[in-house]
């Protein structure tokens, strides 16, 4: 375990760790373009210069990168010394001789480390009188990343990220010297599931986003941790709006997950929150407050359900919805509706890869089934198709608009849904069911509300609310819990931390059972 | 009969005071601050009305005004309290005007013989001297009825006539505060109860010395007094009695006024306009009205009670007398006899004689002189100093002129006390 | 560089000033004096501006009407950056970035209003501009609007009033 001092500050790190991650243990912060700490080290940018002092007698020694040296028993080092200031000057200086310096139009402008790192170390007028090499501008890489050569600084980031993590290698640096630019090889195209990730990776403005190229600058987003939704992965995200529109997912570090990475599909389900969302509640087509839904909603459905019994009350559950509403959901349909039809919704299956993406669709599967004991959950959605056809199902109440059904069966379901007698949809989205649905009620998605989600591994993360309700939209369990009370068996909690202390208890339980 | 005549009086003195006097000077004070206040700060002022070419100096701007206000939309907003919000202005400006009933304009007129004893007019029981002349030298003299023609009410409790209907005037403005349904009106309306509230009790404390001085509450007995005078020869006006009891009124006053610089209720700079920002058309002209009206009434109120009201310095009722000396003295038992009066008239002439009519023209010519110049004051003072802060309101309402009215009265009282 | 700092010292206010009684007087007697010697035409400067007859003469740098600058073949200079929109703290410009044909300008102004009504005439947009794209300087008083959306002036007419400006980025400014 060797013993090194930095910046005066004592530290003893593990063999094989670099200066740069010691330092970054103690708090200094070593500016550095080409160092990520999920790829390979090939030191080329030469930002993070640091001096090690010589030992006794000897002359100077020349500046070492931070990011390639390993710590050394008894090893000095200085980060801030004038030499290692002195010596990213000049780097900086070199790295912006063909910088075309567009930062009004670049998008990476405001999380730019060239511009952070030129105000902090550099901030000195340009000395260059020749005219700069012009490169190729707006190139598509692939269907998602635009390449610009000019602003490339040649880290290769994007390059060692397809050898490494995709294991795809369609990029790859061309020309030498001051010609030198990122290219696909010929033929190829950067078309892996993951090329977005280069557009995170990417220190300067070189890869831009199609999806995101222009559209915000990114000083105005507002960044909120939120998990996505794409698939039962559930990788942690910030989730970047802006006027309370979503702008941009962005993948959040998180060791247990998705680490640094997230895929491209996954990046544009943010469409989802924003696509065909039901405005506000409506009871037979008529627009209403919450308050006038929750009675007649009420009354509908105590009508339906003495009408035609607890047995021909269906409820679907959805694998889209939070924790949160799910308990409440389970509490509602059991309680208050008496349904004993339990169903599962959600998303169709899809395909899926070895890395992060998963053929569930759905990011709360694993929540779902934890809510109920091991013999009382909920039947498959084939099930209730059936069960509708079979005209046994009177009444229907579904969380989510998704059908996880395909085809035929899908056109089946819908001419099935359109005969029962009631048909409650409580649903972020409208889809191919919400003109059949009765009473429609509006649902906020994971962006609009706190809530909690197990992904396919078992491992449960809260989302924050990022933005205002659109529309009229509430978080399910507001709802259950309003709709419960007007049909005058009312849950027994009203705040949402009565709630979670409930639903974990809940939740351990089931989880203790099924494992033993 | 009689009592249709004394109606028709009534009528005719609201008519000429209220209308010919009130109205009249409030609506020309709207021109007359704008004017002021342009002259002070060398500009023109509203010069651009004009008929076929015509601009009379800006006068024209008089009608405008109106008709502009007049012919406004006048808007109520939403989840206003549409009664209480029509009812508010119309407070204010009754409570303005009301107000003057007990400013006397003259005195009391005289139906028989008026002589001046020690500085005040007394009314003799003679047609007129020629009268007095022939009457019998040992008859004790009578005293005729005198009649209120130059004043609306001759209460004899004036000075609390005038604290109860002051106290009244926060309503509409307290109430047209809180019922805009606005958060500014709302300010403006509690600032404006909160600072009339507070001034009230100094305005009413620093005017107690002077009940004590003149002993009485009626505002008109209050000017004869100030007729006296002082060492033979100076005018017993309420300054010289009593020239700190007069800022501190004049403070009081114009915090009640809600003028600056104690416009907090309306502070445009924090509150928009305060309590009267959601009115409009003559609602709102009926606001600024009876503020304006209210700087007539303390202009008024302050010659009648510190500046000898209609009094004429020297000037009693058969003329000037520029000493005590030659006027008639006291009598000995309460009453005179003929033969007194009679010596009186025949030896100690005025220094300058005046018909009795002449008289009561100058005094109502002086007292209205001596309300313009009150005004003028209020004007300077408006247009030359800043607006206070809230919170230097307050410590000035509560710890500075309520603790200064308070020894002024007990300074007054142990001076009365020791003269006497 | 470090700030120097100067220790200023309270003046002390004496008694009569706090009282502030004398101060009062010494005021009136000003408003009185200017006003008895205007009244009585001893000063003859008067501040007022007959306007629609008379007209103000405007300074040199008086904000007027914002207007887009264009660029040699008569497209906007603007490359919506955002930057004005984002210091504007009367939050009244509303920019729609999009993707340009020619890949060297590359970005340019779909959108781009200016609520005037909304505007404050800080000028802080022209400060911010890094491209000389809009300026204050058109000398057109903004003029009085009777509905809300005609005072959205929208890019081709903020350009109408706009001209050829060979600024180089980051460089001198050249009229």
């Amino acid at each position: 375990m060797p013993k090194c001092t930095i910046n005066g500050q004592a530290i003893e790190v593990d063999r094989g760790v670099t200066v740069i991650q010691a330092a970054a243990e103690l708090g200094f912060d070593v500016p550095h373009f080409c160092y990520h700490p999920a790829l390979s080290v090939p030191a080329n940018c030469r930002m993070c210069l640091i001096e090690i002092e010589p030992p006794p007698g000897r002359p100077p020694m020349k500046l070492q990168p931070a990011c390639y040296t390993q710590v050394a028993e008894g090893m000095v080092v200085q980060t801030e010394s004038e030499r290692v200031l002195q010596a990213r000057r000049a780097v900086l200086e070199f790295i912006l001789v063909n910088h075309p310096v567009d930062c009004p139009i670049c998008d990476q402008a405001g999380e730019c480390k060239l511009q952070d790192y030129y105000m902090d170390y550099d901030a000195q007028a340009s000395r260059v009188r020749t005219s700069k090499v012009s490169k190729a501008k707006v190139l598509p890489l692939g269907p998602e990343v635009v390449y610009d050569g000019e602003r490339c600084i040649l880290c290769t980031r994007c390059v060692r990220f397809c050898d490494e993590v995709t294991g795809t290698s369609e990029l790859t640096v061309t020309e030498r010297g001051d010609r030198s630019e990122i290219r696909t090889f010929a033929g190829r195209e950067l078309d892996n599931a993951y090329s977005l990730c280069t557009v995170d990776l990417c220190p300067v403005g070189a890869l831009t986003s199609r999806d995101f190229r222009f559209k915000c600058r990114v000083w105005l987003l507002t960044s909120t941790d939120s998990i996505c939704t794409g698939c039962s992965r559930g990788c942690s995200i910030h989730l970047e709006h802006h006027r309370n529109e979503i702008q941009r997912y962005r993948p959040r570090f998180n060791p247990e997950i998705n680490e640094y990475w997230m895929c491209d599909a996954g990046r544009h389900t943010y469409n989802e929150v924003h696509r065909d969302r039901v405005q506000a509640p409506a009871v037979g087509g008529q627009a209403l407050t919450w308050p006038r839904a929750y009675e007649q909603t009420a009354a509908r459905l105590k009508a339906a359900v003495e009408a035609h019994g607890a047995d021909a009350t269906a409820f679907v559950f959805s694998p889209q919805a939070a924790c949160e509403d799910l308990y409440a959901a389970r509490g509602f349909a059991e309680g208050a509706l008496g349904a004993t039809r339990h169903y599962v919704g959600g998303r169709p299956e899809g395909a899926g890869d070895d890395f992060l993406i998963t053929p569930d669709k759905n990011p709360n599967r694993n929540g779902l089934l934890v809510m109920f004991p091991r013999d009382r959950r909920p039947a498959p959605f084939q099930r209730l198709l059936a069960d509708l056809e079979a005209g046994e199902i009177k009444v229907l109440y579904m969380m989510g608009s998704e059908i996880p059904l395909d085809g035929e069966e899908r056109a089946r379901f819908l001419a099935a849904v359109a005969k029962v007698d009631l048909f409650v949809l409580q649903a972020p989205r409208q889809d191919e069911l919400g003109p059949l649905a009765h009473v429609l009620l509006p649902a906020a998605t994971h962006a609009e509300k706190e809530g909690t989600y197990v992904n396919c591994d078992g491992i449960a993360q809260q989302t924050r609310q990022g933005l205002q309700p659109i529309g009229g939209a509430l978080p399910e369990w507001q709802v259950f819990v309003q709709l419960a009370r007007r049909l005058e068996k009312p849950l027994a909690y009203s705040f949402v931390k009565q709630l979670r202390d409930e639903m974990f208890k809940v939740m351990e339980e089931n989880s203790a059972a099924a494992a033993s | 009969m009689t009592l249709l005549i004394e109606f028709a009086i009534a009528l005719l003195k609201v008519l000429v005071i209220v209308f010919g006097f009130v109205m009249a000077l409030g609506s020309l004070m709207t021109l007359t601050e704008r004017k002021y206040s342009a002259f002070m700060q060398k500009r023109w002022g509203p010069i651009r009305a004009e008929v076929l070419g015509f601009r009379f100096g800006g006068l024209l701007h008089l009608v405008a005004d109106g008709v502009k206000m007049i012919l406004k939309e006048d808007f109520i907003p939403s989840g206003a309290n549409r009664n209480i919000h029509t009812i508010a202005p119309a407070m204010g400006l009754f409570t303005a005007m009301v107000i003057f009933a007990i400013i006397p304009f003259a005195d009391a007129w005289c139906t028989g013989l008026a002589l001046p004893v020690e500085g005040m007019d007394l009314c003799f029981g003679f047609d007129d001297a020629e009268a007095l002349q022939s009457a019998q030298p040992a008859a004790v003299a009578t005293f005729a009825p005198t009649h209120p023609y130059f004043q609306i009410a001759d209460l004899n409790a004036g000075l609390l006539y005038m604290f109860a209907i002051t106290g009244i005037g926060v309503y509409g403005t307290a109430l047209g505060g809180w019922a805009s349904n606005s958060k500014y009106s709302l300010l403006g309306g509690l600032r404006a109860s909160a600072q009339m509230i507070s001034y009230e009790v100094s305005m009413g404390l620093s005017l107690a010395g002077l009940l004590m001085v003149y002993g009485t509450l009626d505002v008109n007995e209050m000017v004869r007094e100030q007729g006296a005078l002082l060492w033979g020869t100076v005018p017993m006006w309420g300054i010289l009695v009593q020239p700190f009891a007069f800022f501190l009124f004049l403070t009081a006053s114009i915090a009640e006024s809600k003028r600056a610089p104690f416009d907090m209720p309306e502070a445009e700079s924090e509150l928009v306009a305060g309590y009267f920002t959601e009115y409009s058309a003559m609602k709102f002209g009926i606001f600024s009205l009876s503020e304006f009206v209210m700087v007539v009434f303390i202009g008024a109120i302050c010659a009648t009670l510190f500046f000898g009201g209609w009094q004429v310095p020297w000037l009693y009722a058969d003329g000037f007398h520029f000493s005590g000396d030659s006027m008639l003295a006291a009598a000995s038992g309460g009453a005179w006899t003929a033969g007194e009066l009679q010596s009186y008239v025949q030896a100690s002439t005025p220094d300058i004689a005046l018909p009795y009519g002449l008289v009561v023209f100058l005094r109502i010519g002086c007292f209205l002189t001596k309300i313009i110049l009150m005004i003028a004051l209020q004007l300077q003072i408006r247009w030359t100093l800043p607006r206070f802060r809230y919170d230097q309101i307050m410590f000035l309402g509560w710890k500075i002129l309520l603790p200064a009215s308070l020894i002024n009265l007990f300074i007054t009282a142990l001076a009365i006390l020791l003269l006497r | 560089m470090p700030a120097k700092t100067l220790v200023m010292e309270r003046g002390k206010r004496s008694f009569w000033v706090q009282s502030y009684l004398p101060e009062v007087a010494n005021g009136l007697a000003v408003t009185l004096k200017h006003l008895v010697r205007f009244i009585t035409r001893q000063e003859e400067s008067v501040f007022t501006i007959n306007y629609p007859e008379e007209k103000r003469q405007y300074p040199e740098r008086y904000r007027g009407l914002h207007r887009l600058m264009v660029r040699e073949d008569g497209q906007v200079r603007c490359v919506a950056c955002m930057c004005c929109s984002t210091i504007c703290p009367a939050n009244c410009i509303h920019i729609v970035a999009a993707e340009h044909d020619d890949a060297s300008i590359e970005k340019y102004p779909r959108i781009f209003v200016i609520d005037e009504l909304r505007c404050i005439v800080c000028g802080l947009c022209v400060e911010a501009c890094p491209c000389d794209a809009i300026r204050m300087d058109s000398g057109v008083h903004c003029h009085s609007f009777t509905d809300r959306t005609t005072a959205f002036l929208n890019r081709d007419l903020l350009m109408n009033l706009g001209t050829y400006s060979a600024a180089k980025q980051g460089g001198e400014r050249s009229f």
